[in-house]
């Protein structure tokens, strides 16, 4: 299944749930549902995103490096919640693939979750995020992400999903994480080749949220500014 | 042990036994090249064996810091044991190489791998995690290096290699998952065929490129190395590694939205992403492209697959000749012909002086079709990529010249009666142990020195970008460096410690042999062999002393080092401590040397470095020598080409530099007390066991 295929409109996240079937298709995540008046039941859109250019990503993996560090407090690219996927032997633009949460306005990992494990954050700006105490493993979450790869990470250390949250929670970090505050990962990146933004990208494909982030002066270091193929 | 993964991998190819080393034993070393002269002086016992023989050990090693947040060293891995490059003696010997091996190493769960013995055939290691396996490698012979790692990532990931998604290791649900393709470290054609300037390759343009590892491994019959990992590294402190990432991201490295292009120079730790010296054809769209970890990003990924991941000498060995085929402009050849090196696995070097000497000899109608050197190389093509193209085909299946090219440039011009004649004239630039002329030890003294006081090329740009390419690029523009020539030497001063002497990068006629010289070249030496060898610190980046984003233009090295390393280790070691920890390794390295029977009177330039005046162009990439000298009071940037290393006086200053070093003087051999008092008393029993410590 393709990108496009998989995405949902915003009209459709407004619009999604009626009646008492929002009930059934979210089961204890009821609370964290806006009722809209009309039957129109919604979740709340988070309050930030990141935005990548994989165009200009140098392939470094600096920021898994980073988002394992100040998440777990160790060194693990499989427990990074940003993936970086190259292919050496592949040209520009197809040698490197940049994979982030989108933060999804319908956010499928916190319909599946059964016990509200993955849910709405609201004190933290509505992101979307995971209360490991809560995740009973079952992995529905990693399955139910509509992106490939899946943006909900398995821990198979501690053995519970885990997720982008903006680094709204870095217990091995003590720079001010979280929406409008640092991430790690978009600290970390030497080329600003991430970045964070408050606006709701387009959900459809993946236009959003991999973007143009290079500037006139891009085009000093011998690259082209716009994008290109 | 944080930052080390506590065990590293033995691997007997003769009898296929796999057995495991504990780190813990290993690690007052730190890690990478000091491990595995450690483990080499233990487990090959007899050191003056060929490189071929199977009883020579080869180590594969990574530093606490591989696979982590610390700045340009997670990935660099280190490569030792007894080279077939080295001429006369093939000298026990080091190469390293980037990319992402070093960090997938780790994640599996090793430190380092050993490599003893030899297969029966041809086989490839697959290390998934803590599963070893040694397989058949028949049909993996005979491929590049580029297809035989996509060969063997379809081995190990099945269906995953080719789509982007997690992909399992092991059948339970917590044995690990990775989006990440294996990392592979292989040989190409000219290793299978023992081609003494055979490299390792990884992804497309990491290589391990002197010494001759690959000729090493085809020896052992073992094709490629293949490593995936889930695990983890764990980080003492966490909060600090990130906010000293955090740090030197801001103070040292290149501000993307504010890059220093209005000054002149080479700097080593900000760099402008995807500038491998600027050479690129700017209308062919690209990416930078880094090592893992890497904050520079200096090489690039193209649309046409033109040296992607190649970078320097890469592309040197041919771009001027490019340039000089097609009316002075380089075109997509010299990008083309790096990419055949690195898929037959050949070292650049050597074909970078070869090319040079075979056309001298073309020219002096020694060698062509139907001439004293009979070859069909198509001359009429030189500079087109069917020029290298046929050379490099030639020597990596050993067809027709290449069975002796194949040998190295300095066994061939043995074999062809050349050997003294052209090391005399100097069209054969190989200045050092028949390694061919990086930076000429002529003027560039840290260069030269340390490579025949070594074992090989150095290849250490520490001060060779700030002594020799920034005041001589300005002097060719006629812009200033940032630093003047008197602030160069205190800057230069303040950071070599324990010495901290002005005069040492003093390149005048009368410094080069002077005992500030001395101290020089003994930093460098123990600078490279702990902070860059051992723990892995990539040559690009580091040592880092002129920086032209800070306010009094110091660079990171001297904090950075340690900082990096503490907070992933936990250790509290200062700059100067791992200096002496390097001193240890060279001393080490030196006493290896001494067993395969090195000696003062063998430490000598080729001859043409003692009669012919250096000559700009002649050998190498070189531009004209302008170096910082202290003369008549004053210090200043100086033309200094044009002058010959005099014998007498560079034997005097070897005598000092022993003595310096606490070795006999007349052997070039450690003392014993220089030995115990760096806890290296076993190894003076081994040499006064030869009769070989020094007096």
């Amino acid at each position: 299944m393709s990108d496009n295929q998989k995405d949902l409109s915003r009209r459709q996240f407004l619009k999604l749930f009626a009646g008492t079937a929002a009930g059934v298709a979210f089961g204890g995540a009821i609370p964290q549902l806006i009722n809209l008046g009309n039957g129109v039941i919604a979740i709340p859109a988070s309050e930030g995103y990141l935005l990548v250019d994989t165009g200009k990503c140098a392939g470094c993996s600096s920021c898994m490096l980073a988002c394992s560090l100040v998440h777990e407090g160790k060194e693990n690219i499989s427990l990074s919640r940003i993936q970086i996927l190259q292919n050496p032997f592949k040209n520009y633009p197809d040698d490197i693939s940049m994979f982030q949460c989108r933060q999804c306005t319908y956010p499928a990992c916190v319909e599946a979750c059964p016990t509200s494990a993955l849910y709405v954050d609201k004190e933290n700006r509505n992101i979307r995020t995971v209360d490991e105490r809560k995740c009973i493993g079952c992995m529905q979450c990693v399955e139910a992400c509509p992106q490939t790869p899946s943006r909900v990470i398995w821990n198979f250390e501690e053995h519970h999903s885990q997720k982008c949250d903006l680094c709204a929670n870095t217990p091995f970090w003590d720079g001010q994480g979280g929406p409008g505050k640092k991430k790690a990962c978009e600290s970390v990146c030497p080329v600003s080749a991430i970045k964070f933004v408050q606006e709701i990208p387009t959900q459809y494909g993946s236009v959003g949220y991999d973007v143009d982030l290079r500037g006139p002066i891009w085009q000093k270091f011998g690259f082209v500014a716009r994008r290109d193929s | 042990m944080n930052g080390y993964m506590g065990q590293i991998l033995r691997i007997n190819l003769t009898t296929r036994k796999i057995s495991t080393i504990k780190t813990e034993d290993y690690a007052e070393w730190g890690g990478g090249h000091g491990i595995g002269s450690a483990l080499f002086w233990e487990l090959c016992p007899d050191k003056a064996i060929s490189g071929f023989d199977p009883r020579n050990v080869v180590t594969i090693m990574t530093s606490p810091l591989s696979g982590t947040l610390a700045p340009a060293v997670a990935g660099r891995t280190e490569v030792q044991g007894i080279g077939v490059q080295g001429y006369p003696i093939e000298w026990f010997t080091r190469s390293n190489f980037g990319g992402r091996f070093a960090a997938l190493l780790k994640y599996a769960g090793w430190d380092g791998i050993v490599i003893e013995g030899k297969a029966d055939k041809p086989v490839w290691l697959d290390i998934r995690n803590q599963q070893i396996t040694i397989k058949e490698a028949g049909s993996l012979w005979g491929l590049d290096t580029w297809e035989t790692q996509e060969e063997i990532w379809r081995e190990v990931m099945g269906n995953a290699a080719t789509r982007d998604e997690w992909w399992q290791l092991g059948t339970e649900r917590d044995s690990g998952r990775t989006t990440q393709k294996p990392a592979v470290l292989t040989i190409g054609p000219a290793g299978e065929n023992l081609c003494r300037n055979a490299s390792l390759i990884h992804d497309a343009g990491n290589s391990a490129g002197q010494g001759g590892f690959g000729a090493v491994w085809g020896s052992k019959n073992l094709k490629a190395i293949s490593v995936v990992g889930t695990g983890s590294v764990d980080i003492a402190d966490p909060n600090g590694l990130m906010n000293a990432r955090l740090w030197a991201k801001e103070n040292y490295a290149t501000h993307i939205d504010n890059p220093y292009d209005e000054r002149v120079g080479l700097y080593s730790f900000p760099n402008k992403p995807g500038n491998s010296l600027g050479i690129y054809p700017e209308h062919v769209s690209s990416r930078p492209q880094g090592c893992f970890g890497c904050h520079k990003g200096g090489c690039r990924r193209r649309t046409d697959s033109g040296g992607n991941e190649s970078q320097c000498v890469d592309f040197f060995f041919y771009d001027a000749h490019d340039m000089e085929r097609h009316g002075g402009k380089t075109t997509t050849t010299f990008l083309q012909t790096a990419d055949l090196a690195q898929r037959a696995g050949i070292n650049v070097y050597e074909l970078e002086s070869g090319i040079i000497w075979l056309r001298h000899l073309y020219k002096l109608g020694v060698l062509g079709r139907g001439k004293e050197i009979n070859t069909d190389l198509p001359f009429e093509q030189f500079g087109e990529t069917a020029f290298a193209a046929d050379l490099i085909d030639k020597i990596a299946h050993r067809k027709e010249i290449g069975a002796d090219l194949g040998e190295g440039l300095a066994r061939a011009a043995k074999k062809w009666g050349r050997l003294e004649q052209d090391l005399k004239s100097g069209i054969l630039p190989l200045q050092y142990w028949g390694y061919a002329q990086h930076y000429d030890a002529r003027v560039e003294t840290d260069w030269g020195y340390g490579s025949i006081l070594g074992e090989r090329d150095i290849n250490e740009h520490d001060f060779n970008w700030l002594v020799y390419w920034t005041p001589s690029i300005g002097y060719l523009t006629g812009e200033k460096p940032l630093v003047s020539a008197k602030e160069l030497s205190e800057i230069i001063a303040e950071k070599c410690k324990p010495y901290s002497d002005p005069l040492m990068i003093d390149y005048s006629d009368k410094g080069i042999y002077s005992e500030h010289m001395v101290k020089l070249i003994a930093w460098h030496r123990h600078y490279t062999r702990f902070w860059k060898q051992s723990i892995g610190y990539c040559d690009w980046a580091y040592a880092d002393f002129v920086n032209p984003y800070t306010p009094d233009y110091r660079g990171i090295t001297g904090e950075g080092e340690p900082k990096f390393f503490n907070a992933v280790t936990g250790s509290n070691i200062s700059f100067e401590e791992g200096i002496e920890i390097g001193r240890r390794i060279w001393n080490l390295d030196r006493a290896i040397w001494i067993l395969q029977g090195r000696h003062r009177d063998l430490e000598h330039f080729a001859q043409y470095t003692y009669e012919v005046p250096a000559k700009t162009g002649y050998t190498t990439y070189e531009i004209p020598y302008v170096m910082p000298t202290y003369e008549n009071g004053t210090w200043d940037y100086r033309v200094i080409g044009g002058r010959v290393i005099d014998k007498q006086k560079f034997e005097e200053w070897k005598s000092k530099f022993f003595e310096f070093e606490g070795w006999d003087p007349a052997t070039g051999w450690p003392r014993r007390d220089t030995l115990e008092k760096l806890n290296l008393g076993h190894v003076a029993n081994a040499l006064a066991k030869q009769g070989k410590l020094g007096a």
